[in-house]
């Protein structure tokens, strides 16, 4: 995949995810309105492809606004790849050099590479996700199951502790994906119904299109690496 | 000018602080299960003398259907202001603000639909966390009374 093809997937999937989160603020508060609605209006733009380097540095600067309103990420992690992926898609537009442009969008890449990399170690020094018990405590007690039934699934500890190993083995795994293109591809869709698993699981529905959105930036880096 | 340099300043660190953890994130999701809060309301009479009733604020259904869980995928906006409520519950309890008091007390404001005869309004935050095989309560937090601004956000 080309930079240029990369760098423009990643505006069309960002601004989707863009849309679809600011849509959910609109009927917030005035605030969140005043914040939202050309939020809303600059991520279309930016899904056409009008001005997208004028355009992504005017979503920079409401994205400070956001962080000044909810004094920090809204939700999380989701937030916080919303904005990795926006300030870098932001100052690759900027870089004197093709090579300080490809650097910019690389570490992007290792970003996402690490979320599943990170994400997947600090599990597996836990002895309390090593036995199923942590994935037990998330059903059991903590506020993310999206039901009531599903807290149900708190009961079943077995099952608990394979969805445990897979998750721990699948985030630590996923860096080798990118030895081959065949390799990323099949790593990809395991994260995308990982993602969408938590989607439904934990209404985490803005990780699933956010985290979609940098998937160019390895699909680029594996092609440009090997 | 020394006045402005330091607003400058101030608002350069502030903003900061702000960016760089999303620049150079953590990542490091569910490590630990930590002790999970709930936010409870209840509506009140009388200042002086209240009796209170909680109620669990925004419960979760008992059940969502499959054709709900794919719609969430694009339209979820009750549950991600419930996930950012627990953000402002976290917050409370390591770092109290006004802002993390005043983004709860806001929604709880808003909720309220009928106050039959009530006129205030108080919240609490509850966390649960296992110890053994136990799961245990405790009341961390405890605002104070409001008087009720019925479905009014701010």
């Amino acid at each position: 995949m080309s930079f240029d093809l990369a760098i423009r997937l990643t505006e069309i999937l960002l601004a989707w995810a863009f849309i679809q989160q600011s849509a959910e603020h609109i009927r917030g508060s005035k605030v969140d309105r005043i914040i939202f609605i050309p939020r809303l209006i600059l991520s279309v733009v930016l899904m056409v492809g009008v001005q997208t380097q004028w355009v992504c540095l005017l979503l920079c600067v409401v994205g400070l606004f956001i962080l000044k309103r909810f004094q920090g990420p809204y939700n999380g992690g989701s937030d916080r790849m919303s904005h990795l992926i926006l300030w870098c898609v932001s100052l690759s537009y900027f870089m004197p050099t093709q090579e300080w442009k490809e650097y910019i969008f690389g570490y992007l890449a290792v970003q996402l590479i690490l979320s599943y990399l990170i994400a997947g170690w600090v599990k597996i020094i836990n002895p309390e996700w090593r036995n199923g018990r942590a994935l037990q405590d998330v059903f059991q007690f903590s506020t993310y199951p999206v039901s009531e039934n599903l807290r149900g699934l708190a009961h079943w500890p077995r099952l608990l502790f394979f969805m445990s190993w897979a998750v721990m083995i699948f985030e630590l795994c996923f860096p080798f994906s990118l030895l081959t293109q065949t390799t990323l591809m099949i790593g990809l869709c395991v994260a995308t119904l990982f993602h969408l698993a938590n989607a439904c699981l934990f209404g985490f529905n803005r990780f699933f299109w956010i985290w979609l959105a940098a998937y160019p930036s390895i699909i680029w880096l594996q092609d440009r690496l090997f | 000018m020394v006045f402005v340099k330091d607003c400058t300043v101030k608002f350069m660190f502030q903003t900061l602080k702000l960016v760089l953890p999303a620049l150079i994130p953590s990542w490091r999701f569910f490590d630990t299960i930590a002790p999970s809060p709930r936010i409870e309301f209840s509506l009140i009479k009388n200042k002086k003398t209240p009796v209170r009733n909680w109620k669990i604020f925004r419960p979760r259904p008992v059940t969502i259907s499959f054709f709900n869980m794919m719609t969430r995928m694009v339209w979820n906006p009750r549950w991600n202001d419930n996930l950012f409520l627990v953000s402002c519950a976290e917050r409370l309890m390591q770092k109290p603000t006004e802002h993390s008091y005043q983004e709860i007390l806001n929604r709880i404001q808003a909720d309220i639909k009928e106050s039959d005869g009530f006129s205030f309004v108080q919240f609490r935050l509850i966390f649960t966390h296992r110890e053994e095989e136990i799961l245990k309560e405790s009341e961390t937090f405890l605002s104070d009374i409001h008087e009720i601004h019925k479905g009014e956000y701010l």
